[in-house]
């Protein structure tokens, strides 16, 4: 079996070398412009191929401490703004969001599929939510509540999509009986055994949707109003309005954040696998 | 430990009867099991028992305590699955302890109660590993100590050694078979390994279609299977077209006394098991000697099974020893019945 795998392969086909240098090529294609934006956010020019004027951290001081330019603001305080509002996105998803990735990958009910469907189709693009937010609550549309809402209904897909990943690679019956069993009642035995086991699904889901509501524009851009801006209109701003360099900078603030916040809950997760008693 | 009584159990799902009015007495300390085709309803029996189906009809009683509709974490079953559904958020120390922390046992208390269990299993030097870097057998073992540290009313075991290799489940079977006797734990074993069960058991209850077939020692059920099922589920089994006159049974090629028919008269079935049947020169000074010819033969290692035609065309099934390892398809063997081995099962 692993034979006819192994004949029918790209690199049986034509050869390992050539695959490998394809996909190095591809990754490099794909990886060029992050690199070379958060290189050129240190440079003071860029009108050639390649910037020039390293080193220098003005851009990030204009970024970081709003000096006029660009959004007009210190990137801190959307970025605080928007981490606290995708944040409360996420802590919906998971309040509602694994529950229902449990309901969906445990029991058998009527009306199962259409949940799931429901769960799992991102609803609508985030323009549409945003003007929908906007008719339907006009009120509440300039408030943080309406982008924290938006976030997490736009972003539950992904939350729980990976959330019963983790569930359906488990033996959920068994484990939740044994827990049972053993004494744990079932709010108990959701808590301390099941959720913990589908630990990886569950930062993997924040991960995504965290991200993905931080950067999240278009729902953003039609409710946003006033007041301090969410993180993707203070970098669309500072894009619009300041040079490419300053706009480098504020983009590598949040490619930084990204790999803060990923490694930070890898972190959380690999120390929760053993706890001793 | 102590006496777990089904009486008259039924479970139906919707139009599917799964139990049908099983009554099951487990004595304190006995290891009962109940064994059976796929979707007999034995696991269904071992839920209602746990608590995680709720009995249609019917009570179960702990110790004459009416538990029918107790949740079952309120009913001190220990439990362990085919899967051994190990906690892998949790340590092996910790995955053992988690039952009498939820039981409202002292921090103190529950090491000790760990560490004794690890030592009676001989895993000791599991206590902090992650489950799911244990092999079957070791998972086996975390699981079975996770049952017994909460100190069971009953044990309850489900297909606990249906993914281990042979050789595995041998070894365990044995440590778990003098583990339960050590213990005295009472405990229901459910398989479709009839093997295990017979090793294993003090009783055995077959069941069939949602109903009892039969419980006994595993003596009575192999020697004196209540019907043809049960005869053919529990090991091999040769069931033989008779008729049964004035004490004596006729199987159409030879006749005999049959000390368990004495008031049975008509046509019957008997049944004859394989060893029982004396082959070759053993068979001269048997009650009846007839020959059969060899249709099949199934190399088995320490013995042959063979297949082979009686004079008025019925089947049988014979177990050769390897001094008959010549004997080849189509061979005349001289093969004799006694009236021991003839059990009539049903007659008119």
């Amino acid at each position: 079996m692993a034979d006819r795998f192994e004949s029918g392969s790209l690199s049986a086909r034509f050869g390992r070398s050539f695959v490998t240098l394809v996909l190095a090529l591809t990754l490099l294609f794909l990886a060029f412009p992050v690199v070379m934006t958060f290189v050129s956010s240190f440079a003071s020019d860029w009108f050639g191929v390649l910037p020039t004027g390293f080193v220098t951290v003005g851009n990030w001081q204009d970024v970081i401490f709003g000096t006029g330019v660009g959004a007009d603001v210190a990137v801190g305080s959307s970025l605080a703004y928007s981490t606290g509002l995708a944040l409360g996105g996420v802590v919906i998803n998971l309040i509602v969001g694994v529950p229902i990735a449990y309901a969906v990958a445990r029991y058998d009910f009527w009306g199962q599929d259409w949940v799931n469907v429901f769960a799992i189709l991102p609803l609508a693009p985030g323009i549409i939510l945003g003007i929908a937010f906007l008719r339907t609550y006009p009120d509440l549309s300039t408030s943080g509540i309406a982008l924290v809402i938006g976030y997490s209904l736009l972003k539950a897909p992904y939350m729980v999509m990976a959330v019963q990943s983790s569930f359906q690679s488990m033996d959920l019956q068994q484990i939740e009986e044994s827990a049972r069993s053993l004494g744990a009642s079932w709010p108990r035995t959701f808590l301390t055994v099941i959720v913990p086991n589908a630990r990886t699904g569950i930062i993997a889901g924040s991960i995504i949707s965290w991200t993905l509501a931080a950067a999240e524009f278009n729902f953003s851009y039609i409710v946003y109003s006033r007041g301090t801006p969410p993180l993707a209109i203070f970098l669309f701003n500072n894009i619009t309005n300041a040079s490419f360099l300053n706009a480098a900078a504020a983009v590598s603030v949040f490619f930084l954040l990204i790999a803060l916040v990923t490694i930070t809950l890898q972190i959380i997760g690999n120390r929760g696998s053993v706890r001793r008693v | 430990m102590s006496e777990v009584v089904l009486e008259d159990v039924t479970k139906q799902f919707d139009s599917t009867l799964a139990v049908d009015g099983v009554s099951i007495n487990i004595d304190d300390g006995e290891v009962m099991g109940i064994v059976g085709p796929s979707g007999c309803g034995k696991t269904t029996a071992l839920r209602l028992v746990a608590g995680f189906e709720t009995a249609t009809e019917g009570t179960i009683r702990y110790d004459g305590e009416d538990v029918t509709h107790v949740p079952p974490e309120n009913r001190n079953v220990g439990l362990v699955f085919q899967s051994y559904a190990l906690f892998n958020n949790m340590s092996v120390l910790k995955n053992i302890t988690f039952g009498p922390k939820m039981h409202g046992v002292g921090k103190a208390e529950r090491r000790d109660r760990a560490h004794d269990l690890l030592e009676l299993l001989d895993i000791e030097e599991l206590a902090d590993r992650n489950p799911k870097t244990l092999s079957g057998g070791q998972q086996q073992r975390v699981g079975l100590a996770r049952a017994l540290a909460i100190e069971p009313h009953i044990l309850l075991l489900d297909e606990p050694m249906t993914g281990l290799d042979a050789k595995l489940k041998q070894t365990l079977r044995q440590e778990l078979g003098q583990l339960l006797e050590e213990l005295g734990v009472t405990t229901l074993y459910v398989t479709h390994d009839q093997e295990q069960a017979m090793s294993m058991c003090d009783r055995i209850a077959v069941m069939n279609d949602g109903h009892l077939e039969q419980i006994g020692t595993p003596a009575e059920i192999y020697e004196q299977p209540a019907n043809e099922f049960v005869a053919g589920f529990i090991g091999t089994a040769n069931l033989l077209d008779a008729t049964i006159r004035d004490g004596r049974v006729s199987l159409g090629f030879a006749e005999m006394d049959a000390p368990g028919a004495a008031n049975a008269a008509g046509s019957a079935t008997v049944m004859v098991r394989p060893d029982d049947i004396r082959i070759g020169d053993s068979s001269g000074d048997a009650a009846a000697v007839v020959d059969v010819e060899v249709t099949n033969l199934f190399y088995q290692g320490d013995t042959i099974q063979a297949t082979g035609r009686l004079p008025d065309g019925q089947t049988v099934t014979l177990s050769l020893d390897r001094s008959l390892t010549g004997v080849t398809t189509g061979d005349s063997l001289s093969v004799g019945f006694d009236p021991a081995a003839v059990h009539v099962i049903n007659s008119a």
